[in-house]
């Protein structure tokens, strides 16, 4: 690695309004950088604490969780199932070292171009200052 | 006789009586529930040892009559047994009553079919262990023991020769013997989650191992009491003041060791990524402890036994980061895992590391009431 470092970030994108936020954010040419790895899912409330917990364990420096705003829910209350869960997720991260600042869960919607890309720009420089994930497995750069 | 009374009670029979842990008011009333029709089957413990019984659920009243006695060596997985659509009456320690909340909670059976007498519990010791323990600390044969008893903070053996060998607890665990490291830390001593509440703590010195202290908890507690004492099973009194102040201050005196051994116990730690690798670095995968838990309703295809890769070992930890993860909430530090992990991993320790602090947290105490957890509740 002679270049400086750059965290790998695996973001979970809601398809009714972060991932339309994604869109948002290239579309109106705002600057983020190219960190984050997205996986689109139906909703926020699709993502299973073991897809967290797997993305760091295959090697993820940070992972983002990303939904819709409380109320605006395609499927009613899918992201208030996300609060729940995320709740038992950060303990579980937390309690076994990880540092709080690698996983973070945001509500972006379609519209917000801007806040999605600052949201990526300062995940990733909270994460840059950590440097590479403990977790990560060996045989992962 | 009404919810939230109190009575001093035994079994009508005298053999029954000599046989019971406590004066055989919990196994005469299991078979009065029985023979009375108020159930089908009956969860008790049938004793091959001190060490040693295995749970059975049967539907023979004799059978219930002869598990009379208190096996304290003996930590038995109960929570599973209750077959659903079937009325069963168990009895169960604190742990074992709120495994079986968590089981009914995850619709495995019926709470409404079922009735549950609860014993109160200092806590119980580990066989293997416990049989060194009678080698070391009391220089006897443990196959020669064929009672034992806790009375006054000292664990008492009877050997065949009608000798009784005496210690104290304490001492017992200063040495490293004594009560399963998650009993020590236990927070649930009296079981009024369950139908009836029954333990020696109160019993007046006169009756001291010929009554049990039985505290009606519920309606279907009235139920059961009052079947046993019309089938003329067991006899009742009400319990004095007194009675009911000593079972409130032995219970507190308890609460506040373990909260003593929970401070011991629970040190913080620095590197936690490092010491939970340390901690689980030999764990087999052999999912035992999922197996054994009283809580988990997964079954086979659950997602911690079939998500890690046996292949990839730095995926092993994902099996116990599911465990931790989905345990969280309704772990009720039963200490079975530990019980039976052949790595010899202090598995519950583990996980109430995660789950006490939190259950606290949330304000609540796992297994005790039918309701999910309060947070858990999405409009
Ligand atoms: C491990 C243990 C610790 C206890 N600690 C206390 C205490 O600290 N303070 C207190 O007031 N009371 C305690 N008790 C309760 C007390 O010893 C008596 O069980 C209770 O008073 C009822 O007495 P009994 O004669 O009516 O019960 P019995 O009529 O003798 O019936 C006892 C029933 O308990 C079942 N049983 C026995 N051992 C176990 C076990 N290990 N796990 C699950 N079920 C079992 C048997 O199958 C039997 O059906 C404890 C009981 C146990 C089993
Ligand atoms: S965990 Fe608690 S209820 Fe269970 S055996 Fe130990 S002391 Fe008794
Ligand atoms: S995780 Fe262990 S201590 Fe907790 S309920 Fe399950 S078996 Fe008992
Ligand atoms: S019982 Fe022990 S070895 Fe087996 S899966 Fe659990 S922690 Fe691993």
């Amino acid at each position: 690695m002679s270049e400086e470092w750059e965290p790998k970030i695996i973001m979970f994108c809601c398809n009714w309004c972060s991932y339309g936020g994604s869109d948002t954010a290239g579309v109106a040419r705002f600057q983020q950088p190219p960190t984050t790895r997205i996986i689109r899912v139906m909703c926020s409330g699709r993502v299973d604490p073991t897809f967290v917990l797997d993305a760091f364990l295959e090697g993820a420096d940070g992972v983002l969780v990303t939904g819709c705003h409380i109320g605006d829910c395609h499927y009613i209350n899918g992201n208030e199932k996300t609060k729940v869960r995320y709740e038992f997720l950060k303990r579980v991260v937390e309690e076994f070292g990880i540092e709080p600042e690698r996983l973070k869960l945001e509500w972006i919607s379609a519209s917000e171009g801007d806040k999605f890309a600052s949201f990526v720009k300062q995940a990733t420089e909270d994460i840059k200052k950590l440097g590479p994930s403990p977790l990560k497995p060996e045989v992962v750069e | 006789m009404n919810v939230g009374e109190c009575y001093i009670g035994w079994a009508v029979d005298e053999d029954v009586r000599k046989r019971g842990g406590s004066g055989g008011l919990v196994v005469a009333t299991l078979a009065a529930a029985l023979e009375k029709g108020l159930v089908e089957k009956v969860l008790v413990l049938k004793k091959h040892s001190t060490y040693d019984a295995e749970p059975v659920l049967t539907s023979d009243p004799e059978e219930v009559l002869a598990s009379a006695g208190s096996l304290h060596a003996v930590p038995a997985a109960l929570s599973k047994k209750i077959p659903y659509g079937v009325k069963v009456a168990a009895v169960g320690k604190p742990c074992d009553i709120r495994g079986m909340y968590q089981m009914a909670l995850r619709q495995q059976f019926n709470l409404d079919d079922t009735y549950l007498i609860g014993l109160n519990c200092g806590g119980t010791l580990p066989p293997v262990p416990t049989r060194q323990m009678i080698r070391v600390m009391y220089g006897i044969d443990p196959d020669e023991v064929v009672h034992e008893e806790i009375a006054k903070g000292n664990l008492i053996f009877t050997t065949r020769d009608g000798q009784e060998h005496a210690k104290k607890i304490d001492e017992l665990e200063e040495a490293g013997f004594g009560r399963r490291e998650s009993c020590r830390y236990c927070i649930v001593k009296i079981p009024t989650n369950a139908d009836l509440a029954c333990g020696n703590w109160g019993v007046p010195k006169d009756k001291l191992g010929a009554a049990t202290f039985v505290e009606v908890c519920t309606e279907k507690g009235v139920q059961l009491l009052t079947t046993a004492v019309d089938a003329g099973y067991v006899q009742v009194e009400p319990a004095s003041d007194k009675s009911k102040e000593i079972r409130k201050k032995v219970e507190k005196a308890m609460l506040d060791l373990s909260a003593k051994w929970r401070e011991r116990i629970f040190v913080p730690i620095e590197n936690r990524l490092e010491f939970y690798r340390e901690a689980l670095r030999h764990c087999i995968l052999c999912n035992a402890c999922k197996e054994v838990c009283p809580v988990c309703a997964c079954g086979e295809d659950s997602k911690c036994t079939t998500m890690p890769s046996s292949l990839e070992t730095h995926n092993h930890e994902f099996y116990h980061l599911i465990r931790f993860l989905h345990i969280m909430d309704s772990c009720v530090a039963c200490g079975m895992c530990t019980d039976v992990c052949p790595a010899e991993i202090k598995v519950s320790t583990l996980q109430a590391r995660y789950s006490l602090p939190f259950q606290e947290e949330k304000g609540y105490v796992a297994g005790m009431k039918l309701e999910k957890p309060p947070f858990f509740e999405v409009e």
